[in-house]
């Protein structure tokens, strides 16, 4: 899997890990947005250039509704908005919940989110995300779309 | 930066594009979405074909094996025959019927699964082709790698029996 630097088109391959006790101290809110201090019980997962964290994702896993729920998830700083330096980060990201789920569910996979309202939308149109109302999920052929996509 | 101010430099869609917010949805949302969710669900669940199960089986035997890989720990359980026997459940395939499929002789595949011969080179390869290249030869490689590993850092009989087979031996002081 990789991202592309927006300057250059330059393809860089990236790996998502879960995320070690150590990183906390270097998880600051004001390059990572959220206090993920707070995500200590939930499985957190880091995208890494090297040994830079470029993007951070929380997730809950609902073994009763064979679902993943992604609870939280930012892109550092300098690779948000116009003049971000990377692009891709979130949709690997989004791509990598994909695999979790289907490493535990197979067919029955899911991975949700709940959308501010104003942006429900977005992630319906850019990852095939299908309306549930509060939430917004992927499953089946738009799950595997996504694992194509982003090649995991 | 509070969130107003988030929505004063970026657009929605840089916002949708680089964060997923903590929900503040009530107990009584959290339960409404719920069911909305296993609704629309069951919806989906009826246009699941056949096929498309069989590869989500498939890519979930591949990620539990990479995971597998990735972690440092070997475990005795989850040996290339374990992981060959899930393919073929996957597959509902009779031990006779994938051994035609993959040209091997039904003698063969059955000391493979269980565990009284190694798995060849020609086997990895034409897994991959079998699986339409879902789970790569190099993973079933690995596999079966990651076994010899452990059996050369613990194999101490081998060792011993080995030993009358060397001179001159090296010494140090």
């Amino acid at each position: 899997m990789y991202i592309i630097d927006v300057k250059n088109n330059k393809k860089c391959a990236v790996k998502v890990k879960q995320i070690e006790e150590q990183d906390y101290k270097t998880l600051t809110k004001s390059r990572y947005y959220f206090n993920w201090k707070t995500e200590k019980e939930n499985d957190v997962y880091k995208l890494v250039l090297d040994e830079n964290i470029l993007g951070l994702m929380s997730l809950v896993n609902d073994k009763g509704d064979k679902r993943i729920e992604i609870s939280l998830l930012a892109v550092s700083k300098e690779n948000r908005g116009k003049n971000k330096r990377f692009d891709r980060i979130t949709g690997i990201l989004i791509a990598f919940a994909c695999r979790t789920a289907i490493k535990y569910y197979g067919i029955e996979a899911c991975v949700s989110l709940v959308p501010k309202t104003r942006l429900k939308q977005y992630y319906i149109d850019q990852y095939q995300m299908t309306d549930a109302g509060w939430q917004v999920f992927l499953t089946g052929q738009s799950m595997l779309n996504i694992l194509k996509k982003y090649e995991l | 930066m509070k969130k107003d101010k988030l929505k004063i430099k970026y657009t929605e869609k840089e916002l949708a594009d680089s964060f997923v917010f903590r929900n503040n949805l009530t107990q009584f949302q959290k339960e409404e979405s719920t069911i909305q969710m296993r609704l629309q669900r069951k919806k989906m669940e009826n246009l699941i074909h056949p096929n498309e199960a069989l590869l989500f089986s498939l890519l979930q035997l591949k990620y539990q094996i990479e995971d597998y890989l990735e972690n440092s720990n070997y475990d005795v359980e989850r040996s290339f025959s374990y992981y060959l026997r899930t393919y073929l459940n996957f597959l509902n395939k009779k031990n006779k019927e994938f051994a035609k499929d993959i040209d091997i002789a039904e003698t063969e595949l059955s000391q493979i699964l269980n565990q009284h011969r190694k798995p060849s080179e020609k086997l990895f390869i034409r897994l991959e082709i079998h699986s339409n290249k879902i789970i790569p030869a190099i993973t079933w490689f690995k596999l079966s790698e990651k076994e010899k590993e452990h059996d050369i850092l613990t194999n101490n009989s081998l060792r011993i029996r080995e030993q009358n087979h060397v001179r001159n031996k090296l010494s140090f002081s």
